[in-house]
Parts: C-alpha cells; structure tokens; sequence
C-alpha cells in the first residue's frame, strides 16, 4: 500500500544542511499496524509526516497504491490527506473555539460531506469513543485524555484508511494511555492501517511491526 | 461527478467555510468589535458627507432660485475706470436705452425684462404707517419683475402696464415690511404708507423668501425688506430717467452670459463708448455655487477615505495577528484535507464580515447622525441617501484588500511547519 523509495530529506540550520532522512526505504501493507521508534532526532516526526502526505521529500520516491505521491501539487495532496489519512497530534491539536463536535466534523467539511451527514456521522464517531454526552464541550472542558479520545473521532469520522499517530500516548496518564491504545487497537481490527510514532516500549508492543531510525537510517525491524 | 453536483458541493462548502469564519471572529470579539468600528466610522463619514452636501446643494440651489435661476443683470461697470476719459455720470441706460433694448434685434433672447430704479438717493428709506416705521429697500421695477424674479404676490395684486404707464403711486410690499407696519392682524391692501413724504397706496404683499443661508455668509439683500414701485414713479420722485440696472430672463435652453453680452454691446455701442458695462448672470452665481460644494465634497470624500483606509490597516493588522495566532490551527485544518483555497477563503470571510458588519453599523451611525444634523441645520434629507448600496460595497472592498494579504499567507504556509508552530 504504501512504498517509500531511497527517500531523502535536509533541513537547511544557518549554514549547515542537518540531514534527517538518509535514503530511508519503507514498505507497508493495508491493515498493518506499525510502530516507529527511535531517539529524538532520529527522524521519526519527518518520516511521519512525509508518509501522511505533510511534509515533501528532497529526492526519493513516494507511492501510494501505486501513485507517485512525490509528483503531487498541492491540491492533491490536500486531498489525499482528506480522503486517504486521519491524524492524530501529541497535543491533540483540537480547534479550541469549535465544540466537539464541530471539530470532528472537520474533515467531513473539506471533504464535502453535506452538513445534515456531517452532524450524525460526527454524533456517532463520538458515541464510538465514549464521548457521546460531551458532543458540545469545547476543548478546554475535556480532560487531555478525552481530548485525544476527540481527536481520535476526528480522525476516522472521514472513514480514512491510514492513521497517522504522532506519539498519541505522550501528553497523557498512564490509565488515559491505555484507554487511548485500546481505540487503536479496536481500529487495527476494524482494519485500519496504523503507523504510530512513540518512544514507549509498552506502546509499541501493541504494533505488528516496529521500525526503528537512528541518524535518519532505518535500523533492524523487530 | 456532473459539474451542476460539484457546483452545489462548492456552494455548500462556501457556507461551511463562512461559518467556520464567523466561529473564528466570535473567539476574539473585542479585537473584531474594534475593527469593525473602524470600518464604521468611515462608512458613517462617507454616509455624512453625501447627505450633508446633498442637503447643502439643496438649501443653496432653493435659496439661489429666489433670484430666478435665469436672470441677467446689466449694470454700467462702475469699477472699470480710464483715467484718461473724463468719467461721465449718470448709470449709463436711460428709457429710451430700455426701450432700445426691447425693440432690437439683439435681445431676442431675453423673454422678459424689467428695468430697476434702486432707492431715492437723499430721501429717507424709512417708511411710516402710523406710528409705525420701518426700513426699507426701495425699487422701481416694471411689471415682469415679479415674475423674473420667481416672487408670488400673496395678497391684493401684481402691477399692471397701467401702473406703469401711468406712474401710480402703488406699492408692493414685502413680507417683513407688512409685518413690521401693520402686523399679523390688519389687511394691508387698500391702506396708505408713508415714504418720503409723500403717500403711496398699497396694493399688494409678496410672499416671504428664505435668504437667511445667504445672508448667513453676507450676500443677498433682505428679500422681505424690498418695498417694490412703478419704475416710472420713482424716476418721477427723482426727476430722472436713468435705470440703474436691466434685469432679464432669458428664454430656457439659451446662454444667459451671450444674451446678457449681446445686450451690453448694444448698449455700448449706442453710447459710443462712453461707459463700460458689466453682466451678471445667475448661470455663474449657480456655477460658482457648485464649484464651491464640489469642492466641499472632494475635501470630505479625502476625509473619509482616509478614514477607511486606515480601518482597512487596522483589518490588515488584526487578519495579521490572527494568522499569527492561529498557525496551528491553520495546520490542523490543512491536515484535515482543507486546500490553499478553502483556507485562503476563510480568512477573506472574516475580513469581509468585519467589514460588511463595519460598513452596516457605519450606515446606521450615518443615518441617525444625518438625520439629527439635517433637523439641526434644517435642510432636506432624502431618506434615499441614507442606504447607499456604493458604500457598504466600498466597505467590504477595503476589508478584502486588507484582508487578502493575511489570508494568502495563511493559505501558503506549508502544513508541516503550521504545525509545528509554538
């Protein structure tokens, strides 16, 4: 499903170029659930965000059920992610104005869902994570764990077929964490493909597979 | 897809991007209620000018009119002096000059005329009734006066081409004249006044004329102070026959400065130069009336303009601040799949709902701010003025400028680095 060919990515730091990504190849099926480790720094964030489509490659290429991802422009991509990806932030990264359920609904409205949809299909991704009586909270009325439970309704309310986690479990509690990963989990067996970066080792367990960076190079698969 | 499917899918997107814009404004409401005061003022500005000078064109045309918008007067040029002439006296028309005037083929344009005799130089301009004085400005016109003139005789009658003729000791008086010698109560037609000593019959009373505009900034005499005679009487109380001015009207559609011209050259060239002579026209008066309030509102508009642009800095300022602000969220919307367009689209509507409810309070303020000063100044407001369409379109033209710049920058910000943002 997704193929990451020799991909390659510099940040330009003053005079020096830092090179995050040195020629990284990854191959992940559908309904894989991947764990990406490694130290800060490693380059896991920009793999990350390269696979959801936010970030571009210097040189390398990039194929999503067989199309050239790297050759998109920018509407493209903007649908691509609508369409193909959910996200979910370490800072939840939730519209602080927007109630519940207007921030679930957001991806719904780029994509075009009429309104009407949009509400019960928003009502209901919320019902799935156990918010269904807090649909008209704004942010700072959930607790960080309910916040990333919305964040995670917002994620799937567009039926995407990749999640992509980026470090989910990091601003949280343990007993909000594993609430946390038991969703992941239930969304792995609904078969989404997962692709979560985390640097905890009981986090990781959940995944099939883990990919560990060191120096932007990929070091052994578990 | 069909494009009649897309196009409504785009329209619905438009309002939920308009919405997700007014959610936006709601979260800094103080920082918007500023901005939109802004724009306000100077649509309340624009608004206020229009109706002002509007109404001010109104009040100087209607007081302007008390003259008759198509009169001409011809005077000899007492300013224009040759030192190398010896200066003749006497006005420079007599009645046969008139008379000359009335025949010939040059003033064919002038659809009347009325000669004026102004005052009796020596002779008191008080009249008495009674017990009863007051001063007054004296004519001696003829009897198309009234008409050139645009006055209305209330009370009694005009003069007939008897009266003239037959130089009879007639009076018509003003409304301040009748006022001040016989007041409210008594009908002054048919009584005897007292000027000069000598007695006249008063026959008629003209209806009052607002000047006070005029008056106001030193032009124009009292109109309600004139007490009006045969021309033929008062050149008899003179011993005379000189006319100190021709007033005419000229036909409609006619160049009143070229007939007015045309009638002076005559009369030059009946004297063999021997005075100069100068027209007026009311066509110059009213030219010289509009230069001044086109004037007035050019320095307005500037005004007001200014005013908008600097709303529209302030709109730039605060679109500015918030993409600032709200980089994040700016990322986490372009993660969700919004496009350049979707986000470049929800910055123009919070700035141009800024400005669209800048530009309706604006009206409002303009309005109530018209309709006090008209009441105020006492001149007509036309209620048509006050919802003008130009403006809040003007309004929401400036917030979309100043917020286009804002709003591209939003669109372009890549969505890694919007998401980074701290």
């Amino acid at each position: 499903m997704i193929r990451l060919t020799e991909a390659c990515k510099r940040y330009r730091n003053g005079a020096t170029d830092i090179e995050i990504l040195r020629s990284v190849s990854v191959e992940i099926g559908a309904g894989e659930f991947v764990a990406i480790m490694g130290p800060s720094g490693s380059g896991k964030s920009t793999l990350m965000n390269v696979l959801g489509c936010l970030d571009t490659l210097d040189t390398g290429a990039y194929e999503l059920e067989g199309k050239r991802v790297d050759r998109m422009d920018a509407l493209s991509l903007a649908r691509l992610r609508n369409r193909k990806f959910g996200f979910v932030f370490q800072l939840f990264n939730l519209i602080p104005r927007l109630d519940a359920l207007r921030n679930v609904e957001l991806p719904m409205l780029y994509g075009g869902v009429p309104s009407a949809e949009r509400r019960l299909r928003a009502a209901a991704a919320l019902e799935r994570v156990g918010l269904g009586e807090r649909c008209h909270h704004v942010p700072s009325r959930l607790s960080g764990g309910q916040q990333q439970r919305v964040a995670i309704a917002r994620a799937v309310a567009n039926d995407p077929d990749i999640i992509i986690a980026d470090e989910p479990t990091g601003s949280l509690d343990s007993r909000s964490s594993d609430e946390i990963m038991k969703l992941f989990a239930d969304l792995h067996r609904q078969g989404k493909t997962i692709l979560m970066v985390t640097h905890e080792n009981d986090v990781a367990a959940h995944a099939q597979r883990i990919i560990r960076l060191r120096d932007g190079r990929i070091g052994e698969a578990a | 897809m069909n494009t009649e499917l897309a196009n409504r899918l785009r329209w619905r997107l438009w309002l939920d991007i308009g919405l997700q814009a007014w959610y936006s404004l709601g979260d800094r409401r103080f920082r918007t209620l500023l901005s939109v005061c802004g724009i306000a003022i100077g649509i309340a500005a624009v608004t206020l000018i229009d109706v002002v000078t509007h109404g001010g064109r109104q009040v100087v045309f209607s007081e302007l009119q008390t003259f008759g918008l198509r009169s001409v007067w011809i005077s000899r040029d007492r300013q224009l002096v040759n030192p190398h002439k010896q200066q003749r006296t006497g006005t420079g028309i007599d009645n046969a000059d008139y008379e000359a005037v009335r025949n010939s083929s040059c003033c064919t344009a002038f659809m009347r005329m009325s000669p004026m005799v102004l005052g009796v130089p020596g002779a008191s301009n008080v009249a008495r009734v009674g017990r009863r004085y007051s001063q007054v400005q004296l004519e001696g016109v003829n009897e198309d006066y009234i008409a050139i003139n645009n006055d209305h005789v209330v009370k009694g009658r005009a003069f007939t081409s008897v009266d003239i003729q037959r130089a009879r000791p007639v009076v018509i008086i003003g409304a301040k004249i009748r006022e001040e010698l016989f007041g409210p109560a008594v009908d002054p037609i048919g009584r005897e006044l007292i000027l000069d000593n000598r007695t006249f019959e008063v026959v008629g009373v003209l209806d009052k004329k607002d000047r006070s505009l005029l008056a106001s900034i030193g032009s124009g005499q009292d109109a309600n102070g004139r007490v009006l005679m045969p021309y033929t009487r008062v050149q008899a109380m003179l011993n005379s026959d000189q006319i100190d001015v021709l007033q005419a009207q000229v036909k409609e559609g006619v160049s009143a400065a070229a007939a007015a011209q045309s009638a002076a050259n005559f009369l030059r060239s009946r004297h063999r130069d021997a005075y100069p002579y100068r027209v007026d026209t009311m066509e110059q008066y009213v030219r010289t009336a509009n230069n001044i309030l086109d004037g007035v509102a050019v320095i307005g508009l500037i005004a007001a303009s200014v005013s908008l642009f600097v709303a529209g800095l302030g709109i730039l300022n605060i679109m500015s601040t918030a993409v600032l602000e709200r980089t994040r969220e700016i990322g986490v919307r372009k993660a969700m799949g919004g496009s350049e367009s979707d986000i470049l689209l929800q910055f123009l509507f919070e700035a141009g709902f800024i400005s669209l409810f800048g530009g309706v309070l604006g009206l409002l303020l303009g309005g109530i701010s018209s309709v006090v000063i008209a009441r105020a100044a006492n001149f007509p407001l036309d209620p048509g003025m006050l919802f003008n369409g130009v403006s809040l379109l003007v309004a929401v033209g400036v917030g979309l400028a100043a917020g286009l710049y804002p709003a591209y920058r939003a669109a372009h910000l890549r969505p890694v680095e919007a998401l980074r943002y701290e």
